[in-house]
């Protein structure tokens, strides 16, 4: 696929998504609300540990906070359910009629839809972080939180295609969905620190590609500079395509023999 | 000289669903030249669709051969698909938030044409299709006959020599539908395009179609030029007509009373016998009308006359 076409897929789908002014409000409200919400608690949590929890102050886990919910509120987590949906309606195998890889185009055009969205979130962490918790814990780890946060929504929309390559072996698939979305709440930290969690369960956390999606990008923010979490990041982007890859490639396979 | 652009040899796919197996489409053989305009016409659920995703190559058959511009089209998909159009009358090839304009970068993208090829393309399209004012203007406020207009665009962006319509005439109201039919033959006549068109529209196949291929049940009954088809199979209009006052039914050679109910009347004419204009003058006279339809036959009557001829 080349890059002409991942760029020009990025840009129409930018360009889609900021169409809808309103919607793009509403999710920089939602996520003020959330970040807000989220942080407020935390910050509380850490005030009755004596200023700290987990290793992360009041401050720190603002800046998690606000990473966390960037890194989810940016995207359509609805994107497996959609990609069913698609799958079901017979839109993606009229993309089979079209000389480019379907799974390259589609990923392409949701990292695009996600980005402005992104961007915004960030800025507007920019000017709430510095009034509810105080200025970023680390300059070097707030840079290395940004490229952290465009891989971290890759690393979940390519993951979102992989697990949605099950509808084209079973129409309904949203209960996985609901799991999904449950299990990059927890495991991938984008309520609470991986750090919080009991030894065993982050443990867990920490070997599973989840971690790529909230908790780096957070991790980083929060003022833990610590720049293999991106060699990481890009470790497991490459699983999550291979498996997508796969998982879609076979996929599509079956809609040629089998039918829609 | 004539070029063989489509043919198929005994081309079956049967899916199984719920236990039994469906034959969608049995032992299909067929040949279409470059140039033709061929209406592949059946009811619902007749195999139209299943075909036309074979010949694109979205669907492996089951069994037998096919071949498109000398390519395989389930093994050689990618290849054909630089080389073909779809048009899917209930599926859309633009972002409806978009511009089509804005579309259309994305498709030169997918088909790998120079940038300013594909500007020169579009503006070469907008004039075709008369839709150059439609170009700049999201999709989401086209009518549908517009939006047609602007799909149209979108399948010809990359210069197909063969175009495969699935229903495109679909929803669209009586103008915009004529005027969707003479934009096909234009691009047939002046571009050369081969028009592989389906429909369930008895008008589309009498407006755009030179030859015809009927299927039913998933396998083909009927094999003509249109023009002969109109002379034994296309003959018959309906016309429905609404009286202000009550009227008798009419006894004229051609014309069979379908339904009479005092101030209606639901009329069969058989235009090789009679045609709609002297019927619709014996009938009307001086009496005062209220509403009056001539319509084409369901393609279904049309089937079931293929089955009694």
């Amino acid at each position: 696929m080349s890059v002409r076409l991942v760029l020009t897929a990025m840009a129409t789908a930018a360009r889609r998504n900021t169409s809808d002014r309103s919607g793009v409000l509403v999710n920089a409200v939602f996520y003020v609300v959330v970040a807000s919400v989220l942080s407020a608690l935390w910050r509380a949590a850490a005030e009755a540990n004596g200023g700290e929890i987990a290793g992360y102050t009041m401050v720190a886990i603002t800046w998690y906070a606000l990473a966390a919910e960037a890194a989810t509120v940016s995207l359509n987590m609805r994107t497996i359910e959609l990609i069913c949906d698609d799958i079901a309606s017979g839109a993606v195998e009229s993309e089979l009629l079209r000389p480019a890889p379907v799974l390259g185009v589609r990923i392409s055009m949701a990292v695009g839809a996600a980005l402005p969205r992104l961007a915004l979130c960030v800025a507007v962490a920019a000017v709430l972080g510095p009034i509810v918790g105080g200025a970023p814990p680390s300059t070097a780890g707030v840079a290395l939180a940004m490229p952290a946060l465009v891989l971290a929504v890759t690393c979940n929309l390519v993951a979102q295609h992989a697990v949605a390559s099950m509808a084209f072996w079973a129409r309904d698939v949203r209960a996985i969905w609901f799991l999904y979305q449950k299990i990059v709440f927890v495991l991938g930290g984008m309520i609470l620190p991986l750090q919080v969690l009991p030894d065993d369960l982050e443990r867990a956390a920490m070997v599973l590609p989840f971690m790529t999606m909230a908790y780096v990008p957070s991790r980083l923010a929060s003022g833990h500079v610590e720049p293999e979490l991106l060699l990481l990041q890009l470790a497991w982007l490459a699983v999550l395509l291979v498996a997508a890859h796969a998982a879609f490639g076979a996929g599509e396979r079956r809609l040629q023999v089998v039918g829609g | 000289m004539t070029e063989t652009v489509i043919a198929t040899r005994s081309l079956s796919k049967s899916f199984a669903a719920r236990g039994r197996t469906v034959e969608a489409v049995r032992d299909i053989s067929f040949e279409v030249e470059r140039g033709e305009r061929l209406a592949y016409i059946g009811p619902n659920g007749a195999g139209k669709s299943t075909s036309i995703k074979i010949l694109t190559g979205i669907l492996h058959p089951t069994s037998g051969d096919a071949s498109v511009l000398g390519l395989v089209p389930w093994r050689d998909r990618r290849r054909l698909t630089m080389r073909i159009g779809t048009l899917f009358g209930q599926r859309s090839q633009l972002w409806f938030e978009l511009t089509p304009r804005q579309s259309f970068r994305m498709l030169a993208a997918v088909y790998r044409m120079d940038a300013d090829i594909a500007a020169r393309r579009v503006a070469e399209l907008g004039e075709l299709l008369d839709a150059t004012e439609l170009f700049d203007v999201p999709a989401r406020t086209h009518s549908l006959g517009q939006r047609m207009r602007c799909e149209l665009a979108a399948c010809l962006l990359h210069g197909p020599e063969i175009v495969f319509l699935d229903e495109p005439t679909i929803g669209l109201d009586l103008l915009a539908k004529q005027r969707f039919r003479e934009l096909l033959v234009h691009l047939n006549e002046s571009a050369g395009i081969t028009i592989f068109l389906t429909s369930h529209d008895v008008a589309d196949i009498e407006h755009v179609a030179r030859r015809a291929i009927v299927i039913n049940h998933g396998a083909v009954i009927h094999d003509a030029d249109v023009a002969s088809m109109r002379r034994t199979l296309l003959s018959r209009k309906l016309i429905e007509v609404t009286f202000a006052d009550e009227v008798p039914a009419p006894m004229l050679s051609g014309v069979d009373v379908i339904a009479h109910t005092g101030t209606t009347l639901e009329l069969a004419v058989d235009t090789a016998v009679r045609s709609v204009r002297d019927v619709l003058d014996d009938v009307l006279g001086e009496r005062r009308v209220i509403d009056i339809t001539v319509l084409d036959p369901p393609l279904e009557a049309v089937i079931a006359e293929i089955y009694q001829s």
